[in-house]
């Protein structure tokens, strides 16, 4: 950087920085709330802060009210009833249903993200020519519009003309291969295979990131103690990239409760609600059945629990900067 | 020696394959784009046209109202990244450079932002634009979406600005240069790469959004791409060529654009304990 060259004396005899020195002095004893410095701070984020509190923090704090309120179905505020919504949704059987497949949707999806993203990661961290364009590929899954390859996928599986199916027969992997999207169980499968396919390529990037930030050295040194490949995973690579791990499989698990757009597009939360999780129940519960209160108690459940996982985040971020 | 060629051919064998079944559905994309509908309907499928139906891309421009929602995700993609770019930057430059109370609860706060889930906003903000009379619109978009991209934004700004020396800047304030002007003179310039970086991201998150325009967008006439397509599929019966030749075309800008930022995009999600 260009600005580290400029010694700090040369600051010294100017008038202006004598000024500035005086001004911390002043700050100093006052507190710096109000100094002509921190006032353009606040007019700078004034801006900012204005738009998150009316288009964030507000709507926050409706939804939580709403959750409290019976409504009628244009959102309408009608009565308070306390906690009734809560315990309402909480005796309802499809409810723990839904809210028990977002927990294994999620531990499933992200667990397998994990397994692909590391094989691909390690892969991709041997040098060969190609490298850089098999990483480049890789990526693509990633970097495509999700609802739209959630479309595509609706293509893929097609029972009739869909490719997939066809492949599969041809190739004779799978004599019978289900009609992918109309059974619970393999409805289940296909949808969640889609967020996974999304999935991967950040693994694989921040996993391959950390890789390459372990000195080589380490792998010498494990090298000329005559360890195999294995123990060189577990002793020199997993190691190496346990925080890179760590925040890349939570900012995953956040991003994989929260799907939204691959269920919605692909069966809706179908067959026989087989693939609903708490997003996609909490969208339709709102909108195509205006049950605004059960919406407004679910969107306050998630909103818990994202709290959680991105309190644990930021903590991490945090830490690792300092 | 010979081992280690062997094992790397294993490797590039390995993921090749790994490519293939991960590119998957974009053959399957390239394979019916090229398909006339007869060819794309028939039973037993096949993979390899038999003639091209290059025409198909003619078609979805002029008989279909694709246009139309390109330029709706094109309005709605830039007026959110210009939305966000004239919060971020001050925002940024505030966090970065001063010192002021709840400047760290800010910080904190645009990190959390930036990981809520939209479900959580998109019941009272459908109240917000529907008594805003912004529904069907597209600064109603603009500003939801912007919502989301200003956190992470900010966020990824703050971190460049810091890297940015504090001398430069008070040699500037000594030549008598203002804040306002070190900012558009000295910052600007040096954070331009971060400064797109960021641009690109919201461009694209806002290309990519389906939840609000399915909540906020009803008439044809403002829908974007994304929620078009999305509709296509479900109204008539649909035809696939048309689909994945407008999907294509769709993708392959978003794509481009995403592999300029994807660096620094992994490094910023992954904050400190990436170090590469």
């Amino acid at each position: 950087m260009p600005g580290d060259r400029i010694p700090r004396r040369f600051f010294k005899n100017a008038s202006c920085a004598i000024r500035n020195m005086q001004d911390t002095v002043v700050t100093r004893r006052k507190g710096y709330f109000w100094t002509t410095e921190s006032r353009l701070a606040y007019l700078f984020i004034l801006p900012a802060t204005i738009f998150l509190l009316a288009f964030m923090i507000y709507p926050v704090l409706n939804v939580i009210l709403m959750s409290f309120f019976k409504t009628n179905k244009l959102a309408q505020f009608m009565k308070f009833v306390g906690l009734r919504n809560y315990q309402e949704l909480l005796r309802k059987k499809e409810f723990l249903e839904v809210i028990l497949r977002s927990v294994y949707w999620t531990v499933l999806a992200v667990a397998m993200k994990t397994g692909f993203g590391m094989i691909i990661a390690l892969l991709l961290n041997v040098k060969y020519t190609g490298r850089k364009i098999a990483r480049t590929l890789i990526i693509i899954p990633w970097a495509t519009s999700v609802p739209i390859s959630a479309l595509l996928w609706l293509w893929v599986y097609h029972p009739e003309f869909g490719l997939l199916n066809y492949t599969l027969k041809a190739t004779g992997l799978l004599r019978n291969p289900p009609v992918w999207l109309g059974n619970p169980l393999s409805a289940f499968m296909a949808t969640i295979w889609v967020d996974i396919w999304i999935g991967i390529p950040f693994m694989a990037l921040v996993f391959l990131a950390g890789m390459q930030s372990i000195p080589e050295e380490l792998y010498e040194a494990a090298n000329a103690d005559g360890v195999n490949a294995w123990q060189r995973f577990v002793y020199v690579t997993l190691p190496g990239i346990r925080n890179v791990l760590l925040i890349a499989t939570l900012l995953s698990s956040l991003w994989t409760f929260n799907d939204f757009n691959v269920i919605y597009i692909l069966t809706k939360g179908g067959p026989a609600q087989s693939t609903q999780i708490l997003i996609t129940y909490t969208y339709e519960n709102t909108f195509a059945w205006l049950k605004w209160s059960y919406g407004a108690v679910m969107a306050v459940i998630t909103l818990v629990i994202l709290s959680i996982v991105s309190w644990i985040y930021a903590k991490i971020y945090f830490k690792e900067e300092t | 020696m010979k081992r280690k060629t062997i094992s790397k051919a294993v490797i590039i064998f390995i993921t090749t394959v790994l490519i293939l079944l991960l590119l998957f559905p974009f053959f399957v994309m390239v394979s019916t784009m090229l398909k006339s509908s007869k060819e794309v309907y028939s039973s037993p499928p096949y993979w390899i046209p038999k003639r091209l139906a290059l025409s198909n891309f003619i078609t979805v421009w002029t008989q279909y109202p694709f246009a139309t929602y390109f330029f709706n995700s094109f309005i709605i993609a830039a007026g959110t990244t210009v939305l966000t770019t004239i919060f971020s930057v001050p925002a940024a430059y505030a966090t970065s450079r001063f010192r002021f109370l709840g400047k760290k609860f800010l910080l904190y706060m645009f990190l959390v932002i930036q990981m809520f889930s939209p479900i959580v906003v998109v019941i009272s903000l459908f109240k917000i634009i529907s008594r805003l009379h912004l529904l069907d619109t597209y600064l109603g978009l603009i500003l939801v979406n912007t919502v989301f991209t200003l956190a992470f934004t900010t966020w990824m700004l703050n971190g460049y600005f810091k890297t940015i020396p504090v001398d430069i800047e008070e040699a500037a304030l000594i030549d008598g240069c203002s804040r306002l002007q070190t900012i558009r003179k000295i910052m600007i310039p040096i954070a331009a790469p971060g400064l797109v970086t960021t641009m690109i991201y919201s461009f694209i998150a806002a290309w990519n959004e389906f939840m609000f325009a399915l909540t906020l967008v009803q008439s044809s006439k403002r829908m974007p791409l994304t929620l078009g397509l999305y509709n296509f599929v479900g109204r008539y019966t649909t035809q696939y060529e048309y689909l994945t030749s407008t999907a294509f075309l769709a993708i392959i800008p978003i794509i481009a654009l995403f592999l300029l930022i994807e660096k620094e995009l992994v490094a910023g999600i992954a904050g400190g304990a990436v170090k590469g």
